[in-house]
C-alpha cells in the first residue's frame, strides 16, 4: 500500500478569490513599483506590503468597479508613507555634501530653449534615460511611470493621488520639463568627458 | 503558466494622443525603460504571505525593517543584543547634549511643556556603514516632531566614516519623566544610547 501523503491543506476561497482578483495586476505593480524605487527589492516589498494590506479588505475589492485604480491608490499611499520616513531621516554626515547644490547650479547652466524638438530622439540612449530617470524627483518619476509609460489618465491620476486634475498637468509638465532638462544635462556631461 | 491576458495597464496606453514628436519619442523611450524581471516565485510567495492568516488584519511584517522592528520590541532580546554588542561592536557612538548646551551636561534633561528641542547624538564611525537600521522609540510625555503620535521610527540609512549626525526633534506634550532611546545596528552589531528626558510645567523649566 502506497504510504498515506496527505494533501496540501486546501486554501481558503477567500485567498484564492484574493489571488484571482489580482493576480494578473501585479505585474504592472511591480513595473510601477520599480520604476518609483528604483529597485527590485524595494519594489517586491512594496507590492508585497501592498497584498498583506489588501487582503484584509477583499469584501471591498469585490465590489469595486475599478479595481486597477483603487489598487494603486494604496499602493501609492504606502509608497508615500515609506518616503515620507526615509525623507525624515534625521541622520546626515557631519561634513555635509553639496551634491543637490551642484547638480541645480548645473541646471542653471542650461539653456531650456536651446533643445530643438529633432535632437531629442538623439538624446535618447537608454543610458542616458536611465541616468536622467535616476535623477528625477520622485514626485516626478511617479506622474510620469503612472502617465507617459504605464497609460494612466490624467484623471486616473488625479484620483489616485488626490489631487486636483490641473495639479496633475501642471505636475507632469514640470516632470517632462526636468527630465528633458536631465537629459540635456546628461548629453552635456558625456560630451565634456570625451 | 503564462498568463496570455491582456496586460490591464499597458493595454489603455492607447487613452493619450501625442502630437508632440519630442514628446512622442520621450514617451517611447521611457516604454523601453528595462524594468528587471520579478524573481522566480515571488508572486507565489507574496500571495501565500499576504493571505496566510484567515483572519483579516493579518499585517505580519513583511519588509525587512519591519522584521527588524519587532525582533527589537523583546525585552529579552535588545538586553541580550546590547550586552553582546558592547563587546564585540566596532562602532562607536556618544550621545552628546543638545546644540549649545554647556559643558556640564545634566543628568536629565529638562524641557518645558510644548517645547520643541531638538536633541543632537553623534555617531561615530570608523568606516562607512551601508544598510545601517537606526531605531528611535520614545515613551512618557514626548513625542517625536513630524511623526505624529508614532513612538517608534525604524529606518534604513548609510553612515558614513567619521562622525554622522543624528538630529531628533522632541516635543513635550505632558509633564513627567520620558526617555528618548536610539539603537543603531548594523551587520548584527547594535548600539544603544537611551536619553532621560524630563518635562516641566512651563514655570519650572529650564529653557
Amino acid at each position: 500500500m502506497a504510504p498515506f501523503k496527505p494533501d496540501r491543506p486546501a486554501r481558503t476561497d477567500a485567498a484564492a478569490e484574493f489571488e484571482a482578483l489580482l493576480r494578473h495586476h501585479v505585474p504592472a505593480l511591480y513595473r510601477l513599483a520599480y520604476r518609483w524605487t528604483g529597485s527590485v527589492d524595494r519594489a517586491e516589498d512594496l507590492v508585497q506590503d501592498l497584498l498583506v494590506r489588501l487582503f484584509p479588505k477583499l469584501t471591498e475589492l469585490r465590489r469595486l468597479d475599478d479595481l486597477r485604480s483603487w489598487v494603486v491608490r494604496v499602493m501609492y499611499r504606502i509608497f508615500l508613507d515609506d518616503l515620507r520616513r526615509r525623507r525624515a531621516s534625521p541622520v546626515q554626515p557631519a561634513g555635509l555634501d553639496n551634491d543637490r547644490e551642484d547638480a541645480e547650479d548645473a541646471d542653471a547652466c542650461i539653456d531650456q530653449e536651446a533643445e530643438p524638438p529633432a535632437m531629442v530622439e538623439r538624446q535618447l540612449t537608454q543610458q542616458r534615460l536611465l541616468a536622467a530617470w535616476q535623477n528625477l524627483a520622485v514626485e516626478h518619476r511617479l506622474v510620469l511611470s503612472m502617465h507617459d509609460i504605464e497609460g494612466y489618465t490624467m484623471e486616473e491620476l488625479a484620483g489616485v493621488m488626490e489631487i486636483p486634475l490641473g495639479t496633475v498637468k501642471s505636475r507632469l509638465h514640470r516632470a517632462r520639463t526636468r527630465l528633458r532638462q536631465l537629459l540635456a544635462r546628461e548629453h552635456f556631461t558625456e560630451a565634456d568627458r570625451v | 503558466m503564462k498568463d496570455d491576458r491582456p496586460d490591464p495597464v499597458v493595454a489603455r496606453t492607447s487613452d493619450h494622443p501625442i502630437v508632440d514628436p519630442s514628446l512622442e519619442a520621450l514617451h517611447q523611450a521611457l516604454r523601453r525603460m528595462p524594468v528587471p524581471e520579478l524573481r522566480p516565485a515571488f508572486v507565489e510567495h507574496a500571495f501565500a504571505r499576504a493571505t496566510a492568516a484567515s483572519d483579516p488584519v493579518p499585517l505580519e511584517p513583511a519588509s525587512r525593517l519591519s522584521g527588524l522592528r519587532h525582533a527589537f520590541l523583546r525585552w529579552e532580546t535588545w538586553f541580550g543584543v546590547t550586552l553582546g554588542a558592547a563587546a564585540a561592536t566596532a562602532i562607536a557612538m556618544f550621545l552628546l547634549r543638545p546644540l549649545a548646551e554647556p559643558a556640564s551636561v545634566p543628568p536629565v534633561l529638562a524641557l518645558a511643556l510644548h517645547e520643541t528641542r531638538q536633541i543632537e547624538v553623534l555617531i561615530d564611525s570608523d568606516r562607512d556603514l551601508p544598510h545601517a537600521i537606526i531605531r528611535v522609540a520614545v515613551t512618557g510625555g514626548v513625542n517625536l516632531e513630524g511623526f505624529g503620535e508614532e513612538r517608534e521610527i525604524d529606518w534604513e540609512t548609510h553612515l558614513k566614516r567619521g562622525t554622522n549626525l543624528l538630529s531628533l526633534p522632541v516635543v513635550a506634550r505632558t509633564t513627567g519623566a520620558a526617555w528618548l532611546v536610539a539603537t543603531i545596528e548594523h551587520e548584527g552589531r547594535t548600539r544603544r544610547v537611551a536619553i532621560a528626558l524630563t518635562v516641566n510645567a512651563p514655570e519650572v523649566s529650564r529653557s
